[in-house]
């Protein structure tokens, strides 16, 4: 029987990154990925918005940067569309639009105190998130530097983050713009890939949070994916971790409550000390470690964490080349945006918390050529049942049709949170694994008893999304799990 | 039986109900868990009485019930307690507690076990969200079957007779903890020999449809042996001499305390023997190794007290009048003559043979007379006759 330092269960982003972080340490390292292809839920998106700079000098690597501009177009369906130029985090620049003037002025200072907001969370972003009562003098330093970091923005706006933080997204819009349009496009980055609508608290949360994970406010195209991920691989390759494909972890084996080996489904046991889960949360304990392992109240906060995915992928081939009616050709390289008000949005979120398919979804998308990708929701997750694909494309070619100029459908390719489930094996088919909201947050990431990437079991650690900071594709989680696992090592 | 509620009926009655109204002639009700049981027929010391001396007759059918179908049966319910409970045999009955994962207690009650598919505990609380919780990842479901099964506490020295009387076959050949199936005046009853009074006695468990039955074949022989229906009164009378302990009465038990310092570990309790650190993983099993380890800060003993006035609620001091505790139940023991009591003491306190005093306010006739009391830290057992243990059964 074959033996390794560490397995690492997953081979997405964040499995790899903490390969790389192991094996740079002198530790053999196994990494066993279910797909062909490496990356995970990385290799639905061409670019990335941010991979961490801690990961990035961690690694010592560069990942090829995006040129082109970064235009973001709200499609209005009087055809007034406005669009944006994003320059760095605070630099927006109207390019087209039906807002009034002092609209602009009112959206720009918005975001301003977002942007203001983002960077007092960011600070906190890409550590090891303290435990509260755990009596660490790092944890203890940390809390502290939270608040100090708070109380520094000054009396006037720490009253104001502590005002918004838990508010709902419409309320602060409605206090501050007119514009439907504007309105949806900064409700769109809030409620995108969450359980949350407009209206649902928390919703300026999660904005934040997306904004501090991602470093600007629309999630806009920094890095190339494909560049990242070879770079990472080239160092697994570097420092001989081996890497196995189109095989599946089973089961986790466990014995003293440490863990002792992992069983593949192709009947393979391979011993080892210590692994790191790339896979989310629920999966890891429910399915790999097993509930005969874990305390009845872990597996009651296991089974209560929410991770119900809500986002569609949705790829579209058309036969001729797309055109948006009443658009300049060049804004086409850039993001758009259907979510036209808040009512709309709204109605949408309603039909997802009733587990319906609602027939107006909000979308996102970028368009190639003739070919457009897109981020669809809310198409709930259904724990027993499937979606009828046929009509989410009749749905989002309704909408489609409103802004583009005649043209036929050759191809499509729909991935539901269900398809997501099984093709990535994540529990819900969650973006996250997990939703961001204030209790699943920071310490509480994924849930009291399993934070700071560890676990009741020794030996066991988490890497995935489902860990601080959550999503994002930052690479982060990887290294602050390998750390942590680095740092018991040298203890133990 | 009508078993539904309504403005002007707000509590359930149980099978018994007829019965037990009818002897009920103080008509003085106790709720437990939604239904009517009586808290006094007539006299406590003569129903407890009754069940020292002759038999009591007991409705326990509020008791909760929850049977455990499927392959996993005996796997759930051994990650579930703190007791190795693989090796459970059919018709054994095992005492069992459970424990959240910080080691502290939250029930007690007793394991049935059928076949190695299917077992049902019986417990006070309710704890069926608890137990679906730990079901989670077993092969095994867990159903809520309170309301479909009556049940009697027949306790006393001479509930085996009586039961032999009435025809039960090899009635005294029934080893205690083990249970089987026997004819009850024409009835098909299950009767287990345990009980909450430290004494000889059976529980009997049987349809709602026979209760009535079961309930007058006990009283048939009442000329000669006068068997007695004894109330709640009694029965905490009976299960204090026996030392068993009442969750929210002597702890607070850990699904429902609200302040973390008031959850009690098994070995607070005195239960320390029911914990086995060896077996298989439970819930609380990490905690309970590393709280092994550890010495007790306070311990739930038994306590004799001087005089003859029950230490009811009294606050436990040691000779430099330092408070050290608190007493959870106490009463005048007729059997023992003696004054007892369960109480909370400190860590220099919770060897047996150590002093400690008690203040007890005891009221005579509109005013309070303040007892110094001196008290012995003793066994919580205090009642523990060798016919309880006695195979056979006196008959």
């Amino acid at each position: 029987m074959k033996k390794f330092d560490v397995i690492i269960i997953g081979g997405g982003h964040n499995g790899l990154v903490a390969a790389c972080v192991l094996s740079k340490n002198g530790n053999k390292v196994l990494v066993i990925e279910k797909n062909e292809k490496l990356g995970g839920l990385a290799n639905y998106s061409e670019y990335l918005s941010n991979i961490s700079q801690e990961v990035l000098k961690e690694l010592n690597i560069t990942v090829e940067k995006n040129t082109s501009d970064n235009f973001v177009s709200a499609l209005s369906e009087d055809l007034n569309h406005t669009v944006l130029q994003i320059n760095g985090s605070k630099n927006v620049q109207f390019l087209q639009t039906s807002a009034s003037d002092s609209d602009q002025k009112s959206f720009i200072n918005l975001i301003n105190k977002y942007d203001l907001f983002a960077r007092t969370l960011r600070s906190f972003m890409f550590k090891k998130p303290p435990r509260v009562k755990s009596g660490s003098r790092s944890d203890i330093w940390q809390l502290f530097t939270m608040g100090f970091k708070v109380r520094l923005l000054g009396k006037k706006n720490m009253r104001e983050l502590l005002r918004v933080i838990g508010l709902n997204i419409a309320d602060d819009l409605e206090d501050n713009i007119e514009s439907d349009c504007l309105k949806g496009l900064i409700s769109n980055e809030a409620v995108i890939g969450t359980n949350l609508g407009a209206r649902s608290p928390g919703s300026i949360l999660n904005l934040l949070y997306n904004q501090a994970t991602n470093n600007s406010f629309f999630r806009i195209n920094k890095f190339n994916t494909n560049s990242f991920l070879k770079s990472i691989e080239d160092i697994c390759k570097k420092n001989n971790v081996e890497i196995q494909t189109n095989k599946k972890v089973e089961k986790i084996n466990i014995s003293n409550q440490s863990v002792n080996s992992v069983l593949l489904n192709t009947g393979e046991q391979i011993e080892t000390s210590a692994i790191i889960s790339n896979s989310d949360p629920k999966t890891t304990y429910l399915e790999l470690v097993g509930a005969s392992n874990l305390d009845t109240d872990f597996i009651r906060r296991t089974n209560n964490y929410r991770s119900r995915g809500t986002v569609a992928k949705v790829n579209i081939e058309f036969k001729n080349d797309i055109k948006i009616k009443n658009l300049e050709s060049k804004y086409l390289s850039g993001k758009f945006v259907y979510a036209p008000n808040i009512k709309y949005i709204e109605h949408a979120f309603n039909a997802n918390k009733y587990n319906k398919l609602t027939s107006n979804p909000c979308l996102e998308f970028y368009i190639n050529k003739n070919k457009i990708s897109a981020n669809v929701y809310f198409i709930p997750y259904l724990k027993k049942s499937s979606h009828d694909k046929e009509q989410i494309l009749k749905n989002i070619k309704l909408i489609l049709d409103k802004f583009i100029e005649e043209n036929q459908i050759l191809s499509s390719l729909i991935e539901t949170p269900n398809d997501i489930e099984s093709k990535y094996n994540i529990n819900g088919g969650h973006w996250s694994h997990g939703d961001l909201e204030i209790d699943q947050l920071l310490m509480m990431r994924p849930f009291y008893g399993s934070s700071q990437y560890s676990t009741p079991i020794n030996g066991l650690y988490l890497c995935s999304a489902g860990t601080h900071p959550g999503g994002g594709i930052t690479g982060i989680n990887g290294v602050n799990a390998a750390k942590q696992l680095l740092k018991d090592k040298g203890n133990g | 039986m009508d078993n539904t509620l309504s403005f002007t009926k707000p509590l359930l009655e149980t099978p018994f109900h007829k019965r037990t109204f009818e002897a009920c002639y103080n008509n003085d009700w106790y709720r437990w868990a939604g239904y009517k049981i009586a808290r006094e027929y007539s006299n406590t010391e003569l129903e407890y009485t009754s069940m020292r001396n002759t038999a009591g007759v007991l409705d326990i059918t509020p008791m909760h019930k929850y049977d455990i179908k499927g392959k996993d049966a005996i796997k759930f319910v051994d990650k579930l307690v703190t007791r190795d409970v693989t090796q459970i045999k059919p018709n054994q009955v095992m005492y069992i507690i459970w424990c959240n994962e910080d080691g502290n207690v939250i029930d007690d009650g007793t394991v049935f076990c059928f076949n190695t598919n299917h077992l049902r505990i019986f417990c006070a609380e309710r704890n069926l969200n608890w137990f679906c919780d730990t079901a989670i990842g077993f092969d095994a479901e867990v159903n809520d079957v309170s309301d479909s099964i009556a049940a009697l506490a027949f306790q006393g020295p001479l509930s085996c007779k009586i039961l032999h009387l009435l025809n039960v076959k090899n009635i005294e050949h029934l080893k205690p903890f083990f249970f089987d199936s026997f004819d009850l005046n024409g009835s098909n009853v299950t009767i287990s020999r345990t009980g909450f009074s430290g004494d000889l006695g059976y529980e009997i468990w049987c349809n709602p449809q026979d209760a009535l039955n079961v309930w007058d074949s006990l009283f048939k022989f009442n000329r000669d042996y006068k068997v007695l229906p004894a109330g709640m009164n009694a029965l905490e009378m009976v299960r204090i001499e026996a030392g068993f302990i009442q969750p929210n009465a002597d702890f607070m038990s850990a699904e429902q305390a609200l302040r973390p310092n008031r959850m009690r570990t098994p070995f607070e309790l005195g239960m320390g023997w029911l914990v086995d650190l060896n077996k298989n993983y439970f819930t609380g099993k990490k905690s309970l190794i590393n709280l092994k380890n550890k010495s007790l800060t306070k311990k739930l003993v038994g306590l004799d007290i001087q005089g003859d006035k029950p230490a009811i609620g009294s606050v436990l001091y040691d000779k430099n009048k330092k408070e050290i505790g608190i007493v959870t139940a106490g009463m005048w023991s007729p059997s023992l003559k003696s004054n007892i009591a369960f109480g909370y003491v400190d860590k220099d306190h919770m060897k047996i043979g150590s002093k400690v005093f008690a203040e007890i306010y005891h009221p005579e006739e509109l005013e309070y007379k303040k007892i110094w009391a001196e008290c012995l830290v003793v066994k919580k057992q205090f009642f523990n006759p060798p016919r309880r243990h006695k195979v056979p059964a006196d008959i």
